[in-house]
């Protein structure tokens, strides 16, 4: 198996800064992306991925290339900060926690519309069990080839399917009546 | 491929073959195009699959890649600073040891020795002077 980052993490770890900085760019957006995802909270997910990148440093000086690729790991790593940081909500009940505060600024209609778009499908993520959320964001937004995916969740690729179908099928549920709009288009809610 | 497993992989990844597992893709494209009704399982999917992507947008990262790297340069200059004062210290503990030996410790070269000694050994006059 060929790690495309596997000479970047063995550099990182013999003090190199600039892998360390071309490491950064080639997955911090992905891993952000991830813990958004997850946790619906842009600042707790960047607080996640600040804290993947300081086990990166820790860990890349000891890094050995196994069975799973640098950023199957991260985004391990990632997931199981995000599963923390949701156990810590609900153990807190914190009923504020994962909601993004409304940006009234004023902008033009078109990324108006987006911004509401995607914080319609957000909400709709959120709603998903973590397991299945995880599922979709690795398979759908991250996009890992399905066994990097299980390899990640520490599944099996049929349970990584039935996690993916189930998200899907409550996906499609909770978008239904949104989906015209969401669609931009006349056959928006046909075709859900 | 049968229309089982196609339904299910659509299920599962959705309608873009790109998310297909890779063992199976060929097949399950086969599969499509050759029986033009299994086309219409994956219309619901990719619906959905164009409305995730409204939520698709990576966000934009550089000033929090800058945080990140300017943490990592003062982690290693303290890694540094940490690792300069160990070599001081064990410099330091070295000097005392050599110091408090009387110099037992230091190396010293036999072939010095011998002409060190041979020089103050000597007779200083021969014995038939005076």
């Amino acid at each position: 198996m060929i790690d495309p980052d596997e000479s970047l993490v063995r550099s990182v770890g013999a003090g190199d800064g600039r892998a360390a900085e071309a490491l950064v760019r080639r997955h911090l957006p992905r891993i952000v992306g991830l813990a958004r995802r997850m946790l619906n909270d842009a600042n707790e997910a960047e607080d996640v991925a600040q804290e993947v990148f300081l086990r990166v440093w820790r860990e890349a000086p000891r890094w050995k290339p196994g069975a799973a690729k640098f950023e199957t790991w991260m985004h391990r790593v990632a997931l199981n900060l995000c599963y923390d940081r949701l156990r810590r909500r609900r153990e807190k009940s914190d009923p504020d926690a994962g909601i993004n505060v409304a940006d009234n600024r004023p902008m033009p209609s078109d990324e108006w519309l987006a911004r509401q778009r995607s914080a319609k499908v957000h909400a709709a993520l959120a709603e998903l069990p973590e397991r299945q959320r995880a599922a979709i964001a690795l398979v759908h937004f991250q996009e890992l080839t399905n066994i990097a995916a299980a390899e990640t969740l520490e599944i099996s690729v049929e349970a990584l399917e039935s996690l993916l179908a189930r998200g899907r099928r409550a996906l499609k549920a909770a978008l239904s009546d949104v989906a015209h709009d969401l669609m931009g288009d006349a056959d928006g809610a046909s075709q859900v | 491929m049968n229309r089982e497993r196609f339904e299910q992989i659509v299920a599962a990844y959705g309608a873009d073959p790109r998310r297909w597992p890779e063992a199976e893709r060929a097949a399950a494209e086969a599969f499509a195009a050759e029986n033009p009704d299994a086309a219409v399982l994956t219309v619901g999917e990719a619906g959905l699959d164009r409305m995730l992507d409204h939520a698709a947008a990576l966000p934009d990262t550089s000033a929090l890649a800058a945080r990140i790297l300017a943490q990592t340069q003062a982690r290693a200059g303290r890694a540094f600073d940490t690792r300069a004062l160990v070599a001081l210290a064990a410099c330091a503990v070295f000097g005392v040891i050599i110091g408090y030996s009387g110099g037992q410790f230091a190396p010293v070269s036999d072939v010095d020795d011998y002409y060190f000694s041979a020089a103050f050994e000597a007779p200083l006059f021969d014995g038939d002077e005076g």
